[in-house]
């Protein structure tokens, strides 16, 4: 080795010493997760409320026009993945301990929170799923969990990124595949699975962070011997009816209870083989957390033939209602109906359209939308409403009292290409017709009225996932973005834009904020790339 | 139960090695994956299905420009399924089928008598008969299903990859095609046309329409929303007068709260930040189009389309 070279060698063995050694180390106590996130960002919706809002103040409407761009952190090193042209960051960043999490599929990053550089990168092999997007991690005392594609639950170790264990709970080769970011509640981990190609039942699974053992499964259909068969024609239609459960859910540590959104129905589009409500898909529902045992639900759309898929974040908020202190749910349902429930029982205070639509006759006694048969998809063709609605987070700030969702107003024509009277898979299909409006809406939660709403200008038709997410600060802000690479903020109370950045993508993923070194960080994906932002020193 | 299953036949499943992951520590470099160019984007604009992306009218037009073939094998890639069948196989194996399982489990393997096999673990951790022939030769006595011990590993090989084809057909959302949409009244939908259409459009318009689509769905989608691509007549476009003055027209190319981008008649692109004092009048050609979506009825549709596919 000539001189020069082992000067070199030397010189970067020991800046990886020293940087090494001065790694951040992570540590999260369980219990804080609940808790209001300031100096970290420790779970998918910051707390378990869903309600994407931030205590910080250090950003505000006076200052806002100064936020500088600190860092940028590009995947550069992935390339192509199946289905994928380019990797997208569609996870909501987790930062404990000054380390940021961020996952696409098959991959999880640790990332130094003041540079973006890199700290450890894990990458799995999948056999089989869906690349479709990742959303996360979850973190446990020093354990981070990551959902692959395929259906293992993965532990990790945060402060290396050396596997401890992992665990298969679903087989690719049904067509379920994993998405999610599990949920850390206590000494659970909650684990959500999506897939709905093939006629599988969706269910939701409680593991031990400790060691992977299974707690408890939850199905989204009803198993045999439950009353809630009568809406299903029969018990293999029930066993086939899917449900998936692919976003996180919520949780209020008060009740004890998980709130879980459940996805559509199978088949997807073709619903005369599965006549009846089909219950518990299309629904929010209340699960005992230590049991899993279904509490109440609410089913949002019953007899789904649209692929509304009620997966947007259920938001635990409270208010008072004439003179009483209320615990109340609130969701901005992909169906286009806003809908508010009491969460300690399920009865709804508000069930009302948030996008114009038609396919609706009226509520039932319980308050769920009837579809109107007319409106099913059939084979000569049937129009009915776009997605309102999608993952992409939305957010609520407890101070102007309003829920902020990104929307689409806009028409599609769904086809039954399968009419026989067994129809299995999707059976049929959807694509949008004419302009598809994307717009910001912010909506009063307790009326369902829209208190303001911004369209976003574009030649693009809004695409069926539609987003961006949502965060909400107490300085009355709104962060989110518009399709053409702009992060866009908001005043809370009346829809003014206050600033913007052009960025290299649109958002992709969810926005976090929290304090560092004294400076409230905003961190988010766009792309492939994670920026920060912060006001400049 | 049936997750029971799932979780023992990973356990079994000797194809998994048992290191399948890759750790990276701090200080290692990655090596740069390869960037393949990708011609999936497209494909998603077919389904409003769950998480996928709509890739806008340039992706509808895309994915409708594919071969049937094509656009089941993007969807294919798209959804990671697994084993790709062997129609050939399928074709032979369709009458073997019909004559000895169809009776119980019913035309389509979707089910009768007998389960449904579509869904079934052991034609779903199938992929070409290394798991099906030995079960099919053996059969299930206990519950009623006969042994094939004697018929030819041929015709049970051919019997799984009918079985793959009904998973395929079902799974494989790109391989759907739509049914005959022409379900209207053609009377009825030129009475629509006269009512609701000739204050725009002359009988030129709808000349021998129908014979400019490949499909009467493709018709359906473009009378209702004509595709602006080649059609300069159709272009969205914009005046925009400007704080220091001057009035610019012409084609939109882009539009967002901050920014407006136009060609103008000479060819020249004008990129106008939307300042305060900046105006912009926008003007779509197809705005008439978007209100009849709003209040188009199914029975209204149909009819129209069923009209117009006479128009050859």
């Amino acid at each position: 080795m000539r001189p020069a070279g082992a000067l070199c060698a030397a010189i970067v063995a020991a800046v990886t010493a020293a940087v090494w050694s001065q790694a951040p180390h992570v540590w999260l106590d369980p219990d804080a997760i609940g808790k209001t996130p300031v100096a970290s960002w420790p779970t998918f919706n910051g707390d378990y409320s869903g309600e994407r809002y931030s205590t910080l103040t250090q950003i505000g409407p006076g200052n806002v026009g100064r936020l500088a761009r600190q860092w940028v952190f590009r995947i550069a090193a992935v390339g192509a993945q199946r289905g994928a042209p380019v990797p997208v960051i569609k996870c909501t960043p987790l930062m404990v301990g000054g380390v940021l999490f961020i996952t696409i599929p098959d991959h999880v990053w640790a990332l130094d929170a003041r540079t973006g550089r890199e700290l450890w990168h894990y990458d799995w092999v999948d056999h089989g799923g869906h690349l479709v997007g990742q959303r996360g991690v979850g973190i446990w005392k020093s354990t981070v969990f990551f959902l692959t594609p395929d259906n293992w639950l993965i532990a990790l170790d945060a402060n290396t990124g050396r596997e401890l264990w992992r665990r298969n709970y679903a087989d690719a080769r049904k067509q379920y595949f994993s998405t999610s970011a599990p949920l850390i509640v206590k000494d659970h981990v909650i684990v959500g699975v999506g897939g709905d190609a093939m006629d599988m039942p969706g269910f939701l699974d409680s593991f031990d962070p400790a060691n992977g053992d299974l707690q408890w499964t939850w199905w989204s259909t009803p198993r045999a011997g439950d009353p809630a068969l009568k809406t299903w024609p029969n018990e293999t239609a029930a066993d086939h009816g899917g449900g998936m459960t692919w976003m996180p859910g919520t949780f209020d540590p008060g009740l004890n209870l998980l709130y879980w959104p459940t996805g559509n129905t199978n088949p997807v589009f073709a619903g005369q083989g599965r006549p009846g409500a089909n219950l518990w898909t299309e629904s929010i529902v209340a699960l005992d957390l230590d049991t899993g045992k279904l509490r109440w639900y609410f089913q949002v759309s019953p007899h789904d033939t649209h692929d509304f898929d009620n997966t947007t974040a259920p938001i635990l908020f409270d208010a008072t209602i004439g003179g009483k202190p209320r615990k109340l749910l609130a969701q901005a349902a992909r169906n286009g109906f806003f809908v508010t429930l009491d969460r300690v029982t399920g009865e709804h205070l508000v069930v009302k359209p948030y996008v114009p639509l038609d396919w609706a006759s009226g509520l039932s006694p319980q308050g769920e939308p009837v579809p109107i048969p007319d409106k099913d998809p059939s084979v000569g063709g049937s129009i009915n409403i776009v997605n309102a609605s999608n993952w992409p987070a939305p957010a609520y700030n407890p101070h102007t009292g309003l829920v902020y969702v990104n929307s689409v107003e806009g028409k599609a024509i769904y086809y039954l290409t399968d009419d026989s009277e067994k129809p299995s898979g999707y059976g049929g299909t959807g694509m949008s017709i004419g302009r598809t409006q994307r717009v910001l809406q912010a909506i009063d939660p307790l009326t369902g009225n829209v208190v303001w709403k911004h369209e976003y200008p574009s030649l693009n038709n809004a695409p069926t996932t539609v987003g961006p997410s949502i965060l909400a600060t107490a300085s009355d802000l709104v962060f989110t973005g518009d399709d053409q690479k702009n992060l866009i903020v908001y005043s809370a109370a009346k829809g003014d834009i206050l600033w913007h950045s052009e960025l290299g993508a649109t958002e992709s993923g969810g926005i976090v904020t929290c304090m560092l070194d004294g400076k409230q960080y905003i961190v988010f994906g766009a792309g492939d790339s994670l920026y920060a932002f912060s006001l400049p020193n | 139960m049936e997750k029971l299953a799932v979780q023992e036949r990973v356990r079994n499943d000797r194809s998994i090695p048992c290191s399948r992951r890759r750790w990276r520590g701090p200080g290692l470099l990655r090596v740069p994956g390869c960037l393949l160019a990708g011609g999936i984007v497209a494909l998603a604009a077919a389904s409003i299905g769950q998480q996928t992306q709509n890739a806008g009218e340039d992706g509808v037009r895309q994915y409708q420009n594919m071969t049937p073939e094509q656009r089941a094998a993007a969807t294919r890639q798209f959804l990671g399924l697994g084993a790709v069948p062997d129609k050939a196989a399928a074709a032979r194996g369709a009458p073997v089928y019909q004559g000895n399982c169809a009776f119980c489990h019913g035309p389509q393997a979707r089910g009768a008598t007998g389960p449904g096999l579509i869904t079934s673990d052991e034609v779903l951790g199938d992929d070409h008969g290394e798991h099906l022939l030995p079960f099919l030769r053996k059969g299930r006595p206990d519950k009623g299903m006969p042994a094939f011990a004697t018929m030819p590993d041929e015709e049970l090989r051919d019997i799984a990859e009918f079985l793959h084809l009904q998973v395929e057909e079902v799974a494989n959302r790109g391989a759907y095609r739509v049914l005959n949409i022409l379900v209207g009244n053609a009377a009825k939908g030129q009475e629509y046309v006269v009512a609701h259409c000739m204050s725009c459009h002359t009988a030129e318009t709808f000349a021998h329409i129908a014979a400019k689509f490949r499909s009467p769905d493709q018709l359906q989608r473009a009378w209702i929303w004509p595709s602006r691509s080649g059609d300069e007549r159709l272009a969205v476009t914009a005046a925009v007068k400007t704080a220091d003055g001057p009035t610019i027209a012409g084609r939109v190319t882009q539009v967002s709260d901050f920014r407006i981008t136009l060609v103008d008649g000479a060819g020249q692109t004008h990129v106008i930040d939307r300042e305060p004092g900046v105006d912009v009048r926008m003007n779509d050609p197809l705005a008439a189009h978007q209100q009849m979506i709003l209040t188009l009825t199914n029975d209204g549709m149909h009819n129209v389309t069923a009209y117009l596919d006479t128009l050859k």
